[in-house]
């Protein structure tokens, strides 16, 4: 026997924005939120691609030290998300530490900042300095760090599960959160994820070749999801989550339900780690409507992964236009602020469910030419009002990892 | 250093860092300022700079028995005196 799971609560740190009123407000207006790569002192002079998806607003975290000794920067963003919805939810104490509360949530890397200084502290010459290298240093670094902090926090004491597969990240840990609630070995579970300012994983894209560069002196014109002058992604920062909450638990406590999650697949290509893949994301997508028992028409939204890169975003319009022809509305959210890496999987999820809720689609952002082997599906060009009552969300990540999930709208 | 200024020293450091409220001697470190294991590694590598020498693992270990910030002056200078012998 299976069960509902619906949403019941989400918060998002976004480079366009904290919280509903700001994120919507980006969209509707088109604000970017990529801006100049900020020194690191380390790596910055020598990447090419100068551009950086920002969190540069003040966030209140108003966190003790007993709970940030544990705590690199990306655990704030992750606890600031994962409070919010407890707040948001309405959930009790006796409920929250019942052991029917679990936590999906995780990082690309843990807390790359953290972990930049134990390499400097290895390579340095003051030999004292090893015995600083510790278990804070691991707790704070350590892939799972976003979870358990989250779990140190608030008391919860259910599972913990904590996927770390680089940009479906998210994607799965809210996969794997709908999973345990379907299925009955949860009630209700926080999922998402974070990435902290990274210079590293912009390094590492750099190197590949896949980073924009052509757009360093005009950073919002960049990325560029199927515009045929897109030249790469752009790597980003911001935290996100989602409660899932069983449908029968959260109606009978009275929970505003804000979407139900219908439907998640989740495969691997299989083969190359880098490369995408048509044959495994066309698979993905067809699972996760085979698991939501819909028909492809029954979607009306696709939040694409759009990267803007040269092949991916090609690869994953012939994906769309085999499962699903012309007919859903098309966007690639990752224009607004860049590639979030960790978190991207949730906040195209908030995202798509703001949309839903306030009755519009927002348009790929800087979508001026259309590539022509991206040109066969409907691509959202403006701010279109119109009613969407199912969204998919697809993700797919180096490894040859690819997500889908399906959503419908908060109504009965 | 005298008993006076070492305890100086460490209340400064429970406070300024571990943001301990009005700590006294024999307070419990852990029921009553919420000192947990972690903080314990922390503090133990903070009274190697302070010394300015490396604390052995045998010495380390017989940190856990501390339970107040008398305890953690006893230990200081039990440590002090082996190293200056």
């Amino acid at each position: 026997m299976t069960r509902r799971v619906v949403i019941t609560a989400c918060s998002a740190i976004t480079p366009i924005g904290y919280g509903k009123d700001a994120i919507v407000e980006s969209l509707r207006r088109g604000k970017s939120g990529v801006k100049a790569l900020r020194d690191d002192g380390l790596l910055t002079e020598r990447i090419h691609s100068k551009v950086f998806g920002t969190v540069d607003y003040p966030i209140e975290y108003g966190f003790a030290r007993k709970d940030t000794k544990t705590m690199g920067p990306v655990a704030y963003y992750a606890c600031k998300v994962a409070g919010d919805v407890l707040a948001a939810s309405g959930l009790d104490q006796e409920f929250i530490r019942s052991g029917r509360l679990g936590v999906s949530f995780s990082s690309t890397h843990g807390s790359p900042t953290v972990q930049r200084n134990i390499y400097k502290t290895f390579f340095s010459e003051d030999q004292s300095k090893f015995s600083s290298i510790g278990a804070v240093d691991y707790l704070k670094s350590m892939v799972h760090t976003t979870a358990v902090n989250i779990t140190r926090m608030y008391g919860i004491t259910g599972r913990v599960v904590a996927s770390s597969t680089a940009c479906t990240t998210s994607s799965q840990s809210i996969g794997f959160a709908y999973e345990m609630v379907k299925f009955g070995m949860q009630d209700a579970m926080i999922a998402g994820g974070a990435d902290e300012y990274d210079t590293t994983t912009v390094a590492v894209f750099d190197n590949l070749l896949a980073c924009s560069v052509d757009y360093n002196d005009t950073p919002e014109c960049t990325p560029r999801p199927f515009d045929v002058n897109r030249d790469g992604l752009v790597v980003g920062e911001g935290g996100a989550a989602v409660l899932l909450e069983e449908y029968e638990h959260a109606r009978a406590r009275g929970a505003v339900i804000l979407g139900e999650v219908i439907g998640f697949a989740c495969n691997n290509n299989g083969g190359d780690l880098i490369l995408p893949n048509l044959d495994g994301i066309t698979a993905t997508l067809r699972l996760a409507l085979e698991d939501a028992g819909r028909k492809p028409a029954d979607v009306d939204f696709i939040s694409a992964h759009a990267t803007a890169t040269k092949m991916g975003d090609v690869i994953e319009s012939q994906a769309i236009a085999e499962v699903y022809g012309d007919k859903p509305w098309v966007a690639g959210l990752k224009s607004y602020m860049g590639h979030t890496m960790g978190t991207c999987g949730a906040i195209e999820l908030i995202l798509s469910l703001y949309m839903m809720e306030e009755g519009f689609l927002a348009p790929t952002l800087n979508l001026e030419n259309i590539d022509p082997r991206c040109a066969m599906l409907r691509h959202l060009r403006e701010v279109t009002e119109t009613e969407t009552r199912t969204a998919a969300i697809q993700n797919f990540a180096f490894g040859g990892v690819n997500t889908c999930l399906l959503v419908t709208d908060g109504r009965e | 250093m005298t008993r006076d200024e070492l305890q100086g020293k460490i209340v400064a450091i429970l406070v300024d860092e571990f943001e301990f409220e009005d700590p006294g001697l024999t307070d419990n470190l852990r029921d009553d300022h919420g000192f947990d294991s972690i903080d314990a590694i922390e503090l133990l590598a903070k009274i190697e700079d302070m010394l300015g020498y490396q604390i052995s693992r045998k010495e380390k270990e017989q940190a856990m028995s501390i339970r107040t910030i008398s305890d953690i002056l006893d230990y200081i200078e039990t440590i002090q005196t082996a190293h200056s012998s």
